[in-house]
């Protein structure tokens, strides 16, 4: 093997999301190593390595497929072992959804701090370097390894120039957490803003919701960074819509769509729910007619390309490529 | 009653944490282990466990509709929950360890033995003529194979009228190549494993790349780094398959001993016993029959798996031979974990046909997974035993009377016990 060919792009997809590797390896130009996961019959995860991972720089793309969080992040954790194991010279975890990302605070007594857990897991694996997408900045300082948090912003913002005149938008943040995801947003657009305030008795439970701001006449676009159940987001949009909205539309970044989601979705007054695919979407997009998906895998493959050749990747937190 | 102790029960073997709180004389923690509706776990401990020493109980065991790395995800956050909310230990008791077995290497079947023979051929007749050891440009690789086969022109022809290309060739130090264990039917399906996957189809498919020996992942350190990490003070667990795992480990690990069970199940269960041999199903088991066959001072014999292929297209031939007489005896069989059942079916299969008059499997883990209910079924085996180390309501009403559980929650208990109170629980290793 000549010099140059040494200390290559490895890119090693999990089973969660084919699709996304399949994408971000050809916007690289390499193939997907010849690896394969399966479950041994007593369900133990076996992950066999085909080629040489010795010295080269791999990125293993896994994804939290809906309803199989755990099988996904146990095959990534023995995926980034394996490598480990393998002598691989760095290894990075580009998990465009990160697991348990919301139970990251221990907000009442003896809850499990999960989204630590899991950090502290992928470094005990023998992760050198994480890539992700949306994450909350708070729970990037649960590594002690560098964190590349890339954003849907700039994805959200090249769809919302292409799709709509930007005078006619209102940007609404369906909760207050999320309020500096939209107000960002916003003044990237140069638009007006609004707030939706919920309470949430418990999880997956959405309680009354008021609206802060002005929506009548306008196109109110919803900005969060998960659609789960979607309870959250049918019900702000049915708020937007009762004070006046002419159409409302959500841009989510991480389309987790569990449950009875797409049936919600489906009958609900919110005319588009346009999500990014980090998280494998299955036929959820033929049973929904109103979900439209982002491609992010030229920010993953970007981001990587960029990792590997040492160069900056703050520029993708500004700029989506094409 | 034991004081200022919680026992926190998994999903995975409810039944346990019962008997096991029963024998303790005490509730179970309250606790929520569910899923979120995205398939997160969702873990909420209603019981304080403020400077409380916490034992966790989780087996490594997925069925029933229940998952085994969601089990193993729950007790690293349970872990990990009890960690956060102040308790002064927490100990993991896992009756089976998840991950604990190699899985079986795929070239151990083609590459190595073959390995062997090709080079205990060249050494009869090597000559100072002979290939030199590195490979070196325009030497044909094949020149050192003596026993008159052209091999590269076989590899040529394998690849033309195999269009896939499945046979790929292997080089090796001393320059030969050959035939590699990355063919088409991939390395589950042929006879004789211990490991069944799920859905073998995907296998077939798949290929290393040329030159590359695929290898699989072991993931029992990673399991032992994992439960640590999450922060694991103390680990409890019976009859690892690898003794070594315990030093994976940074905390203490007692591994238990179900062998004091199913001695005293000999004892008392098996007619006349005395008269009776022990049998290790493979050669690897041998210390843990024959530490059983000389406490009762019985009879011991060895079955050996034979992997030695005769010829080079005769690979993956295993073939079994026993070690011992067993001609008009009752044999007993035993070994630590059951999991696809082949060793085990196979293993009397032979004894039936040396003469034995009935056969008895004794194992500690009864994991019974894919087709091995309906092997054992089918088998020459008159009676399996083994403990609840997983949950085994259903296995026993498939198998019905040919099935015996043995109860190890005394056991566990009586660790938890001794361990809680820093007695010593070296007595357990020789209980009777």
């Amino acid at each position: 093997m000549s010099a140059e060919m040494a200390n290559e792009i490895k890119l090693i997809s999990g089973r969660s999301h084919p699709e996304l590797s399949e994408k971000i390896a050809k916007r690289l130009g390499i193939e997907v190593a010849r690896t394969i996961s399966l479950n041994y019959s007593n369900q133990e995860t076996s992950f066999t390595v085909g080629e040489s991972v010795r010295d080269e720089d791999v990125f293993i793309v896994q994804s939290t497929a809906t309803g199989d969080v755990n099988e996904g992040l146990m095959e990534l954790l023995i995926m980034i072992s394996a490598c480990r194991t393998a002598s691989a010279r760095r290894i990075t975890a580009v998990i465009p959804n990160f697991p348990y990302a919301r139970q990251d605070k221990k907000d009442k007594s003896r809850a499990p701090i999960s989204a630590r857990l899991v950090a502290n897991m992928l470094q005990t694996a023998g992760a050198n370097h994480i890539v992700t997408v949306d994450l909350h900045a708070s729970q990037v300082s649960f590594f002690s390894v560098p964190v590349d948090n890339l954003y849907a912003e700039p994805s959200f913002l090249r769809y919302i120039r292409e799709n709509f005149k930007t005078e006619d938008c209102v940007i609404v943040s369906p909760d207050a957490g999320g309020a500096k995801r939209a107000t960002s947003i916003a003044d990237h657009l140069n638009t007006a803003f609004a707030l939706i305030h919920k309470e949430r008795p418990r999880p997956n439970v959405v309680g009354r919701m008021v609206l802060v701001g002005n929506v009548e006449d306008k196109i109110a676009i919803l900005v969060d960074d998960m659609a789960d159940t979607c309870g959250t987001l049918v019900k702000a949009a049915a708020v937007l819509k009762e004070n006046g909205a002419k159409s409302v539309l959500a841009l989510v970044t991480h389309g987790i769509l569990s449950g009875n989601a797409i049936e919600t979705l489906n009958s609900s007054v919110l005319e588009a729910l346009v999500v990014t695919n980090t998280v494998p979407l299955g036929d959820k997009v033929e049973r929904c007619p109103k979900l439209r998906v982002i491609d992010i895998s030229p920010t993953l493959a970007e981001a990587i390309r960029r990792t590997h050749n040492g160069e900056s990747v703050s520029y993708l937190f500004n700029h989506a490529p094409v | 009653m034991v004081r200022n102790i919680v026992v926190l029960g998994g999903n995975s073997h409810p039944a346990l944490v019962e008997s096991l709180c029963n024998i303790l004389g005490l509730p179970a923690c309250n606790r929520v282990l569910t899923k979120f509706s995205s398939g997160e776990s969702r873990c909420e401990i209603q019981d304080s466990v403020r400077g409380k020493d916490v034992y966790i109980i989780q087996t490594g065991f997925g069925g029933n509709g229940s998952k085994l790395n969601d089990h193993f995800m729950d007790l690293c956050i349970m872990i990990s929950a009890c960690k956060t909310g102040s308790a002064r230990r927490v100990t993991a008791v896992l009756p089976l360890f998840p991950y604990s077995r190699q899985p079986d290497l795929p070239y151990k079947k083609s590459g190595a033995p073959l390995f062997k023979a090709s080079s205990e051929n060249g050494k009869k007749d090597y000559t100072f003529d002979s290939v030199p050891a590195t490979p070196a440009p325009g030497v044909p690789r094949s020149a050192g194979f003596v026993n008159g086969t052209d091999i590269t022109s076989r590899l040529a022809k394998t690849s033309l009228t195999n269009g896939t290309g499945s046979m790929s060739p292997v080089k090796q130090a001393n320059g030969d190549s050959f035939f590699h264990g990355a063919n088409g039917q991939g390395f589950a399906t042929p006879g004789f494993t211990t490991h069944d996957y799920e859905n073998g189809s995907h296998i077939g498919a798949f290929q290393a790349k040329p030159g590359y020996k695929q290898w699989v992942a072991q993931a029992g350190t990673l399991v032992a780094n994992l439960l640590t990490c999450a922060g694991a003070d103390h680990v409890i667990t019976m009859d690892l398959h690898d003794p070594q795992v315990q030093g994976f480990f940074d905390v203490p690990v007692d591994n238990l001993y179900g062998r004091p069970l199913l001695k005293r199940y000999i004892t008392t269960h098996i007619p006349n016993y005395k008269e009776a041999v022990i049998i290790s199903p493979d050669a690897g088991g041998a210390k843990r029959a024959t530490a059983i066959a000389d406490s009762l001072g019985m009879d011991f014999a060895l079955i050996h798996k034979e992997r030695r292929p005769t010829k080079i297209t005769d690979r993956q031939n295993a073939s079994m031979m026993l070690v011992g007489n067993v001609t008009d005896r009752v044999c007993i069989l035993i070994d630590d974990l059951l999991d696809t059942g082949n060793t085990i079916t196979r293993a009397a299969k032979l004894l039936k046909k040396e003469g034995a008059t009935t056969i008895y499997a004794l194992l500690t883990h009864g994991v019974f997974s894919g087709d091995a209910i309906n092997r054992v079924k089918a088998s020459a085996i008159d009676k399996v035993i083994v403990t609840n180390s997983v949950p085994q309501d259903e296995h026993k009403a498939l198998l019905g009377s040919k099935l015996d559980v043995l109860d190890i929650s005394p056991i566990f208990a009586e660790a938890i016990r001794r361990v809680h109170h820093g007695e010593s629980i070296s007595v357990l290793f020789n209980y009777d």
